[in-house]
């Protein structure tokens, strides 16, 4: 799995409801449209033979005592930002996809601990009243078809058994690409990919072609990435302002929720939190406190501030709060005396673990240069988990300018006057060489296969520039700069 | 703009007793070991912002400096990483216990180089990252969205990593510190101690906070 999507469905209200308290366990809509043209755009589950797209005086009539409601941009926006805060828990490359819907790239991310994750996820989401569905596969369509599919995780390890029994409007193809392939008897995915795509390109332009990929789920895109959030920090307002605790505490943890994953995803956790009641007479009220472990438990979060809340009085009603969170890394590991360890150490093999899918597993590490005289020979290394004090002075310091090579080796020709180099002829270099220093000869492994026998030169060239070149059977190289 | 230095000095002052979290600075820095680059630096690379090193000529000694920084990290017991746009680093032209602190990256596109920075200066555990971009084809290097830049300055603040951007001309935007390595070695420097090479190297400033601050005056 590449790629997990995380999506909710009825988005709006669930935003709606998590920041209400009077709507918990009530059959409630949305509506759009005012007057006699309102229209229910999204059902609670209780409220039953409501659905979207009736009449809101239907609505009323089918359903007594529904509560009616338009959509509230602020809790749609806190909202997006707790799904947005939980894909960071994920992985680091985060793409907001559109309301109530983002992706996470997962490249390199350990499976079974990323599933495990999700499920986690999809619990607390569902917890703070955003019930998420997530899925996850090898492309970002294919993880989006998973997670309108996810009860409330999917991961597609076989994308074509997947694929073949889901309906075509999965792939959303036109009215008449709808209408052509309904007229062929194709109603799912799989029917549709059993075709040639080269065929269903001949036959239907282009855009079939486009459709068969989608099908296939193998349409993929860039990512357009999000920053994770920088200052962990809320701030809501009551209207009418409020004068007891419990409005407090019900939105103070809707919040706290979300600046917890924020700092989670961000791999930081809370050292102190700072809480401010906004007054109604202008004035506020401000308190800090230092947590007596540094953590992103929401629940010992709220102890601490709904203990000093019961004790607060103020002159004036609450209209507002702002809660602000002050970030420190997490005490994961003690450092020994003499050993300089991680600071954390599931990040820190775990992102390596995301940058070698990037370039593979091969090109990440710890170069260890190989006993040999051969040039350039280093193997991988994993890396060390602490960093070893040196050792005293090298064995053999290094002298002069330090060589930066070029993979792969430049050819060029040479010219030699009194056997050194002199001047030098090559496509991506040349010139004449005001000084050359060499020759060193080196050769190896001759008894085997694979023998190599080298003689090289510093050169430098009358235009600037140092160069490291050598010669191999017969040959020359640029092997690099001196620099 | 009209105002004055004292006038811009007060809405600093003003805007940073007002927004604590967002004008804190970023502490320490990371010693290079260059002498002519921690003294252009005041110390060091500074932790929490991108510093361009700037090699425009062959031979200007970037890859000393990336040398000299690996012993300095290792002394200090520091863990560096770096992300090698063109797979360009030498572990051989290194003493090899100098290595052992060191997470390298071989690249094959700058595009590769800028997903692993953006993993790596997030990570928290190094002190220094360097994303070397050096013999990398400079048309797809200017085509690198600003927003990228500006993400990396944001991670980095987030996670006081210093981080050193090796480029061959100037390429970051808005970047804090910008250093450009004027003279060529040459192969006279062959015999001498490279703690001298390093120290011999020409080192000009062309961008610093401080300047930053001074045109903002003006």
């Amino acid at each position: 799995m590449n790629y997990a999507v995380l999506t909710v469905p009825d988005f709006a209200l669930h935003a709606l409801r998590r920041s209400d308290p009077s709507l918990a366990g009530r059959a409630f809509a949305l509506v759009s449209g005012e007057g006699r043209k309102a229209r229910v755009s999204e059902a609670s589950a209780e409220a039953r033979g409501v659905a979207p797209g009736l009449a809101a005086t239907l609505a009323m009539s089918r359903c007594p005592g529904i509560t009616l409601r338009q959509r509230d941009p602020g809790a749609e926006v806190e909202a997006h930002r707790l799904l947005i805060a939980a894909a960071f828990t994920l992985a680091p490359r985060v793409e907001s996809t559109g309301p109530g819907c983002c992706t996470a790239d997962l490249r390199g991310a350990d499976p079974v601990r990323t599933e495990a994750l999700m499920r986690l996820r999809a619990a607390e989401l569902a917890a703070s009243g955003l019930p998420p569905r997530i899925g996850a596969g090898a492309t970002p369509l294919l993880a989006a078809y998973a997670a309108r599919c996810a009860e409330p995780v999917l991961v597609v390890s076989d994308p074509a058994g997947f694929l073949a029994p889901l309906p075509l409007f999965f792939a959303a193809p036109t009215a008449e690409q709808e209408a052509i392939l309904k007229g062929w008897g194709i109603t799912t995915l799989g029917g549709l990919t059993a075709l040639p795509k080269a065929e269903v390109g001949r036959r239907m332009g282009s855009e079939g072609a486009l459709l068969w990929e989608r099908a296939a789920g193998e349409s993929t895109r860039v990512l357009r990435l999000v920053e994770p959030a920088r200052s962990f920090a809320a701030e809501w307002g009551y209207d009418p302002p409020v004068e007891s605790t419990e409005p407090l505490l019900f939105k103070m943890r809707r919040f706290a929720e979300r600046i917890a994953l924020e700092l989670r995803g961000s791999g930081f956790v809370a050292e102190k939190l700072s809480l401010t009641l906004l007054l109604e007479d202008e004035t506020d009220h401000r308190r800090e406190f230092r947590l007596p472990e540094p953590g992103a438990d929401v629940e010992g979060w709220l102890r601490v501030l709904g203990g000093h809340l019961a004790t607060v009085r103020t002159e004036a009603r609450v209209a507002g709060v702002r809660l602000v969170a002050a970030p420190a890394r997490p005490p994961q590991k003690q450092e020994g005396l003499f050993d300089t360890g991680l600071r954390d150490p599931a990040s820190f093999w775990e992102n390596l673990a995301r940058v070698a899918a990037i370039v593979g597993d091969d090109r990440v590490g710890t170069p260890v240069p190989l006993d040999t005289h051969r040039p350039d020979a280093f193997l991988m290394d994993r890396p060390a988990e602490s960093v070893e004090p040196p050792r005293g002075a090298p064995a053999h310091p290094p002298y002069g300018p330090t060589l930066r090579r070029f993979r792969p080796t430049w050819p060029v020709s040479v010219t030699c006057e009194a056997g050194a180099p002199a001047r030098l002829e090559g496509g991506r270099l040349g010139g004449r060489v005001s000084a050359a220093l060499g020759p060193w000869r080196s050769e190896g492994e001759w008894w085997k296969p694979g023998a190599w026998a080298l003689e090289t030169w510093h050169v430098e060239l009358a235009g600037g520039g140092v160069y490291q070149i050598a010669r191999s059977e017969g040959s020359w190289r640029v092997e690099g700069m001196l620099d | 703009m009209s105002g004055s230095p004292q006038t811009v000095s007060a809405l600093r002052s003003l805007l940073s007793a007002r927004f604590p979290e967002k004008s804190r600075k970023p502490c320490g820095g990371v010693p290079v070991s260059v002498g002519p680059v921690d003294d252009a630096l005041g110390g060091g690379l500074p932790a929490g912002r991108l510093t361009e090193l700037v090699s425009p000529g062959a031979s200007g000694g970037g890859q000393t400096v990336i040398a000299r920084l690996l012993a300095a990290t290792q002394a200090a017991r520091q863990r560096m990483a770096l992300v090698d746009g063109s797979d360009g680093f030498a572990p051989g032209a290194v003493p090899a216990e100098m290595l052992r602190h060191l997470v390298w990256v071989r690249c094959r596109a700058p595009g590769e180089a800028f997903a692993a920075a953006d993993i790596l200066v997030r990570d928290g555990n190094y002190a220094v990252v360097v994303l070397d971009l050096r013999g990398c084809a400079e048309r797809v290097l200017r085509r690198t969205p600003a927003s990228t830049w500006y993400r990396l300055q944001r991670a980095a603040e987030a996670s006081s990593v210093a981080v050193l951007v090796q480029t061959e001309s100037l390429l970051v935007p808005a970047v804090p510190w910008r250093l450009i390595l004027g003279g060529a070695l040459s192969l006279a420097d062959a015999d001498a101690p490279r703690e001298d090479v390093a120290g011999r190297l020409a080192v000009r400033t062309e961008r610093s906070p401080v300047s930053a601050t001074e045109e903002v005056a003006i």
